[in-house]
């Protein structure tokens, strides 16, 4: 019980002091609204997603229809808030499926003295100069347009690089002497990647995820404009933006506002993630480290550790970190 | 030397992985070949005699030894669909995709490096702010909105300034030398925008690592200003960072290249790789996927090399090497 009041005040600790700095607010403040549109437009949207007018098409902005309406008369904003639910599933998905893959793939490439390690840095090194696009056009083929080709494709091109980028780091902890004194008392290696290795390389862990939530947006509109994304009819930004392209010189605010959305949406991630690393370091974050001191007195170092992972609201990565730590 | 032999046996192994990969991809994965090009009413007899004429009903291995045989000596097939020769096809499309591709990264490093630089050493400080949030924007930007940007801009016909083509390429191909370089404009920029983007906040990050750094203070010490020091070893001393990040964005740049063929109509091989997979041309998607990748794991192959021969630092475990250096 206490340990989840703790989490709760290290959330608010990290919290308050992203509000504190601008771009940390611009963060929160976007991804709060999409969470907000995307758990509104479950229940409710201005007009049904399936009503069309076909004699009002490509309306200007109105009381009626705050956005105006598009090719087939449908309402802009009911598409928009619609695809926001669609574009929230694909990140927290691709997000799953990259810190599943990567932290995997990261474990294989710490053990030492095996063929499988060697293998897999040099196999590694060769893959991640090919394009995802080129994976989603080969998943594309077979199974045809679908959100699964996007996070299958992006989760496993971030995942390569997630490996790649968190790997000098992981090396360095899992030749340090806490790690070793773990060995020497016979814990397991899964343990010790899962509570002394995952832990220390949170800040690497949590930029990349947020970057690669960010860039599968940004993909979603590219391959869906393709026609290797997102299939017609579902609604996701992307797709709004690949509708709307073709009359781009006849009704140019069409346009507008999906790119708007995506580009202010990806930045807010980006942005995020970078905040959320300089705020959740105990080191950086002196109001942090004065409520661990009070608060953690009787906690071993790893169930610290996993309270504060909590907070990172990316509950997905927390998953795969709490577990291990937590124990 | 020894180096190089290892990197293109590796290449070598890559190359080979990487058709097998693709092969085995679009043969296991759901979707027989033959009743997918016979078309959705074909009678069963029909579909029989496709395969038997495409070569289908050999066992697998038998059909990959042909293939990959046909592509060692240049020979890449046929497309059944249009029965045009795939290889003189990529040949002609690689004409337009190359230029495009090196144009729009010489504009990335053209502006990316210089402002990554001001970005950290600009004197004013709302200067440098302002350079870090361009960069911030210009990467969050979806390719498909910001080609719309420019073209709304600098298009001729519809936009606000009517210099550059927003459309097609001159059928005369490269002997119109002008009109053929003014209908790459726009796209490149486009590239070149958010490739650049990404080049400049790599830049920026490595070099404000350097700026606290003993070599940097060497240079004052030597008589150099802070900005001379930055420059001249900071920036020589990142340069091999730079070059694999440069690498890493070229290999992503490819789904802003293929959304930008197909938006400015550019017979590229993006463009086309697109249209075949939208035509299940499957065995030509083939050959193209295998070209493609074989491309993008030669750039990674000439990016370690440059990488290697510009820090000698690097020997035996790559990474780690550079991240202790580093510190």
């Amino acid at each position: 019980m206490t340990s989840v009041r703790y989490a709760f005040t290290v959330m608010r600790v990290v919290l308050r002091s992203m509000w504190r700095r601008a771009e940390g607010r611009f963060s929160l403040l976007v991804l709060g609204l999409w969470l907000l549109v995307s758990l509104v437009s479950m229940f409710w949207t201005p007009w049904s997603l399936w009503w069309t007018d076909g004699y009002h098409v490509w309306q200007k902005p109105s009381m009626l229809h705050i956005l105006g309406t598009d090719g087939s008369g449908a309402d802009m904003v009911s598409w928009l808030m619609a695809g926001s639910r669609t574009n929230l599933l694909i990140c927290v998905l691709t997000i799953v499926v990259t810190a599943i893959f990567g932290l995997l793939l990261l474990a294989a490439m710490l053990v030492r003295a095996t063929m499988l390690a060697q293998m897999s840095v040099v196999v590694i090194d060769a893959l991640i100069s090919l394009p995802t696009v080129l994976l989603a056009l080969i998943l594309a083929v077979p199974f045809g347009p679908s959100v699964a080709v996007i996070v299958a494709a992006c989760g496993f091109g971030y995942g390569l690089n997630l490996a790649r980028i968190a790997r000098p780091q992981a090396l360095l902890v899992a030749r340090s002497g806490y790690v070793e004194a773990a060995m020497s008392n016979g814990a397991r290696a899964s343990r010790v990647f899962l509570g002394h290795v995952v832990p220390n390389i949170r800040p690497v862990l949590v930029v990349q995820l947020s970057m690669s939530a960010g860039t599968v947006i940004l993909a979603e509109s590219g391959l869906t404009y393709l026609g290797i994304g997102v299939q017609s009819g579902v609604p996701s930004w992307g797709h709004s933006l690949a509708t709307s392209v073709s009359f781009i010189n006849v009704y140019p605010l069409t346009v507008l506002w999906s790119g708007l959305i995506i580009t202010c949406v990806v930045l807010a991630l980006n942005l995020f993630g970078d905040a959320l690393r300089d705020c959740a370091d105990p080191l950086s974050n002196a109001e942090l480290r004065s409520i661990r001191q009070d608060g953690g007195a009787g906690q071993s170092s790893g169930e610290q550790q996993s309270s504060s992972e909590q907070q990172s609201s990316s509950a997905v990565l927390g998953q795969g970190v709490t577990r291990g730590s937590g124990q | 030397m020894r180096f190089l032999l290892r990197r293109s046996a590796l290449l070598l192994a890559a190359l080979f992985g990487m058709s097998v990969l693709i092969f085995i991809a679009l043969r296991v994965l759901p979707g027989d070949v033959a009743s997918v090009m016979a078309g959705l009413n074909a009678t069963p007899a029909r579909v029989a005699a496709l395969r038997q004429e495409l070569g289908l009903n050999r066992s697998y291995l038998q059909q990959y030894v042909d293939w990959s045989g046909n592509v060692i000596h240049g020979n890449l097939g046929v497309s059944v669909l249009t029965g045009r020769d795939v290889g003189a096809q990529i040949l002609s499309r690689v004409q337009i995709t190359f230029p495009l591709i090196l144009l729009g990264l010489f504009l990335a490093c053209l502006f990316g490096i210089p402002l990554g630089c001001a970005s950290i050493l600009a004197p004013h400080a709302g200067v440098r702010q302002g350079l870090h949030m361009l960069a911030l924007v210009g990467g969050a930007l979806p390719a498909l909105w910001g080609a719309m940007l420019f073209i709304m801009l600098f298009a001729k016909g519809s936009g606000l300034i009517k210099i550059f083509p927003s459309q097609g390429f001159p059928d005369e191909g490269w002997k119109q030398p002008v009109s053929a370089c003014a209908s790459l404009v726009l796209p490149a920029l486009t590239v070149g925008i958010i490739v650049g983007a990404s080049i400049m906040r790599y830049t920026r990050s490595a070099l404000q690592e350097m700026l606290a750094s003993e070599f940097v203070d060497m240079g004052m010490a030597c008589g150099m200003t802070r900005v001379q020091a930055v420059l001249r070893i900071g920036l020589r001393i990142v340069s091999p960072q730079l070059v694999s990040v440069i690498g890493m964005t070229f290999a992503e740049m490819i789904t802003g290249v293929m959304v930008i063929e197909n938006l400015f109509a550019l017979p590229g091989i993006g463009s086309m790789l697109v249209t075949d997979v939208g035509n299940r041309d499957l065995l030509t998607v083939q050959s193209e996927l295998f070209v493609l990748a074989a491309f993008f794991l030669c750039i990674g192959f000439a990016v370690d090399v440059v990488h290697r021969i510009l820090d000698p630092r690097l020997k035996g475990a790559a990474l780690l090497a550079s991240a202790e250096g580093m510190q």
